[in-house]
């Protein structure tokens, strides 16, 4: 009995300590600025602050290290399009864990005129990485999720290992900053003082942020013999990124990242289903040079069945097509200076003009 | 089945479940075959052995027992100690005794070679099942009768792996007079359960991702600082490592209600060698004193004859840890400080001395220990060499430890320090509920922050 009672105790006790350092702002206001979760919470702090400094014209980009625009040179339209862009992508993240970004940086669902999501095609293709056993979401998240999250995000992994290690974390939060946490400790005042520059400067730093000019200008791709040749000039990580990414073998097409995306994009309709907010879907530059669209068959097209719904909005797929050339990808993935200098714009014209005048709503 | 895993406490909750809700004749058959399941868990085939091993023991017992004549009894005791010695001997030097003849006759290093795996937990059992037959030999310890009762005791899993060394009468002493865990034993169990995975978890394998490190390639870990972090770091893993499982091993005893020796007492606060192997692996020290040192003549024959028997006990106790030249250094090492220790101290009793110097005593033993550790985990001589001279002439090198494993080390010292005083752990577990609660959630949260978590790490002494 006695062994019960103080079992009990020192279970609670455990929960009790790490709520107290883990679910309070004590500990998760120093994270590590450079960490997955701290990276996070500082975007989320960073769109927060912008969201008081601004007005009643906000649209919020979402998307991983791919939705690669300046705000900074869309914002340059405003006084055409009439809306301020600011992005709350996070290099890495997806569908997922731009739900709970979405769920504490809009708690109300009122504070946008939209949210931009950008993805890499309506269709969903199943490629060899699976995004819903993607254990780095809990990273990202662990400080948004509450513990009613726990057994839902768990389940929303698919291999019992990452379900276990996702219940854990959620549960007990310090599992998670364990790394964070040692690193703290042996050097709180450096750490400390780094994370108030960072929160200092961190508007600055990535709002006038300037991409590498490197390109794959000259690269050529022979779809017929699977062959790609490389112009002079370019680095191992460039070619490595063009083999691995657009010369790839198409995956078996499972409908896994149908469900994953139709579970998640399901969720953040769910939280602006009666809100004035648009939700507006585009189709990223593809990639330097586009992969022929027979390789694959895809089962389905979850984004486009989404915008069966009132507030969703498609872009039209081909908007960016003409992005899609090797001298404005700085590799396989990522627009260049001179790529996102005029994606920017056009991203910004083009939502825009979907949204309409800002007036009118 | 690792005592660090889920796997493990969901087979220690199922087995204590069946243990409490079957009649009381059952509950020995439930421990034994649970105990078999947990050896079988590792690798079947040697169930077969350790059956074999029991059944001779068991019967060697009951054979001395019945025989009267002296020198029926001895040969029945050499029978049971050839087998027993027989089979470690082949599983665990064969190799090793194959190679050096090899390099004697100038044949190629693996002209002997088999592929022997080593049965996990040999060197335990063996050493278990011989001090029962020779306890029975001398008189000191009456044979088992039933062979379930024996089985459970070369096989009872808590201590099946890796010790500690319990012996007969203690064993059979709970046993055979075996009462439902006082409040009192199952908050202490409790209490060494998850001291003993908090000292397994955080500390020893935190650790051993630095000693790994710098043991894995010290040719590219050149330098002083760098040397001596790295077996300091493999000194601090291999006592929270060894003792983390025993106290583990000890607190599930204590659930089911059966008493182990303890077998560690703050070691690294040691004033002398001689006090160091009064606290470390006590179970086999006094196991190599009673049925090793004492039948060699002890102390009695004179200073040389003690050297002589101290050397011998010590490299035989190293060459228990492993079929290779380094063990037998690390063994001759232990002996050699032991018997210098003995010229100095003459018949002083251990500890005895100026209260002040003891900081100066400890650390020097500290560091002695650590400088016979060198021999303990690198791979070779070749490399225990090269590692000691980095420490004892190399250049500066850097630090490996991050502060945080400093502030691990001083918690460490600290927590031993009070213990070493007040026995305040041992308190802990009878202190009143909300104290005793919060000492827990403590331990339970310091295994949060610092448990190593992404891989289970095997306990050292498993490959033992």
């Amino acid at each position: 009995m006695r062994c019960g009672v103080v079992c009990l105790f020192a279970v609670l006790g455990l929960f009790g300590l790490d709520a107290l350092l883990f679910r309070t702002p004590l500990y998760p206001s120093y994270l590590e600025p450079d960490s997955s979760t701290g990276l996070f919470e500082l975007i989320l702090r960073r769109e927060q602050a912008a969201q008081a400094a601004n007005g009643d014209n906000l649209v919020a980009t979402l998307g991983n290290s791919r939705f690669a625009y300046a705000p900074r040179l869309s914002n340059e339209v405003t006084f055409r399009t009439g809306y301020v862009f600011r992005s709350a992508g996070v290099a890495g993240s997806d569908v997922r864990t731009w739900y709970y970004m979405l769920r504490d940086l809009d708690p109300t669902a009122q504070r946008y005129r939209a949210i931009v999501f950008g993805v890499d095609d309506f269709d969903d293709e199943d490629v060899a990485f699976n995004p819903d056993d993607d254990i780095r979401s809990l990273h990202y998240v662990i400080a948004r999720l509450r513990w009613g999250d726990a057994l839902e995000f768990a389940r929303s992994f698919k291999s019992r290992q990452y379900q276990w290690e996702a219940l854990r974390g959620a549960l007990l939060k310090g599992l998670i900053y364990q790394a964070d946490f040692r690193a703290f400790l042996s050097d709180p005042l450096k750490r400390i003082q780094y994370v108030q520059l960072s929160h200092r400067g961190y508007e600055i730093w990535t709002y006038d942020y300037v991409e590498t000019n490197k390109s794959l200008a000259g690269l050529e791709i022979d779809w017929s013999a699977w062959s790609a040749k490389f112009p002079p000039g370019l680095d191992q990580e460039q070619s490595d990124s063009v083999r691995i990414y657009v010369m790839r073998k198409s995956a078996p097409q499972t409908g896994r990242l149908a469900a994953y995306r139709r579970l998640w994009f399901g969720r953040i309709l769910d939280l602006y289903r009666r809100s004035r907010t648009r939700i507006v879907f585009v189709r990223l530059p593809r990639g330097p040079i586009p992969r022929p669209d027979n390789l694959v068959r895809k089962l389905s097209g979850s984004i486009r069945e989404l915008a069966s719904q009132p507030n969703v909005l498609l872009c039209d797929e081909h908007a960016f097509d003409s992005l899609e050339r090797p001298e404005l990808f700085k590799d396989a993935l990522h627009l260049n200076r001179d790529g996102i200098a005029r994606f920017s714009p056009m991203l910004a014209e083009k939502v825009g003009s979907m949204l309409g005048a800002t007036a009118e709503r | 089945m690792l005592f660090n895993t889920t796997g493990f406490f969901l087979f220690l909750a199922v087995v204590l479940a069946l243990f409490y809700a079957s009649p009381r004749a059952w509950r020995k058959y439930i421990l034994l075959v649970a105990s078999y399941y947990f050896y079988a868990s590792w690798n079947p085939k040697f169930i077969a052995l350790l059956l074999a091993l029991t059944a001779i023991d068991y019967t060697a017992g009951r054979w001395l027992e019945k025989v009267s004549a002296a020198r029926a009894r001895k040969a029945v005791l050499i029978l049971s100690l050839t087998a027993n010695l027989g089979f470690l001997g082949f599983f665990k030097y064969y190799n090793f005794l194959g190679r050096n003849l090899a390099w004697l006759m100038g044949r190629p290093e693996n002209a002997f070679w088999m592929d022997i795996v080593l049965p996990l937990g040999i060197s335990f059992h063996t050493f278990q099942s011989i001090s029962y037959v020779v306890d029975v030999y001398r008189g000191q310890q009456k044979a088992v009768r039933n062979a379930i009762d024996y089985a459970l005791f070369i096989c009872f899993f808590p201590q099946l792996v890796a010790g500690p060394i319990v012996r007969a009468r203690h064993f059979f002493g709970d046993l055979f007079d075996w009462h439902p865990p006082a409040a009192d034993d199952v908050s202490r169990g409790l209490l060494l359960l998850t001291l003993g995975l908090t000292k397994k978890m955080a500390l020893a394998d935190q650790f051993a991702g630095i000693a790994n490190g710098y043991f894995g390639s010290v040719a590219a870990n050149p330098g002083m600082l760098t040397a001596w972090s790295g077996v300091f770091a493999f000194g601090l893993q291999i006592y929270f490592d060894f003792s983390g499982y025993t106290d583990m091993a000890i607190g599930m005893a204590l659930l089911f209600g059966f008493h182990f020796p303890v077998n560690f007492r703050r070691p690294y606060l040691a004033s002398s060698i001689t006090d160091f192997w009064r606290r470390w692996h006590m179970s086999l020290s006094s196991w190599l004193r009673d049925y090793l040192y004492i039948p060699l003549g002890g102390n009695r024959g004179g200073r040389w004859r003690t050297y002589r028997n101290l050397m011998l006990t010590m490299l035989l106790g190293g060459l228990w840890h492993g079929a290779s030249w380094n063990f037998a250094i690390w063994g001759g090492y232990q002996g050699a400080l032991l018997s210098v220790e003995r010229v100095f101290r003459g018949d002083r009793p251990v500890g005895e001395g100026r209260a002040w110097l003891y900081p100066a005593k400890a650390i020097l033993t500290f560091g002695l220990a650590l400088i016979g550790w060198v021999f303990f985990r690198a791979a070779n001589l070749t490399e225990s060499i090269a590692v000691l001279r980095q420490m004892f002439g190399g250049a500066p090198g850097h630090v490996l430890l991050a502060p945080w494993h400093w502030g691990l080390a001083a918690v460490s010292l600290a927590v031993a320090l009070g213990e070493e005083k007040s026995e305040w752990l041992e308190r802990l577990s009878k202190a009143p509920v909300l104290a005793y609660a919060s000492g827990l959630a403590a331990m339970f949260f310091f295994l949060e922050m610092f448990g190593a978590f992404d891989a289970a790490i095997p306990f050292i002494y498993f490959q033992f």
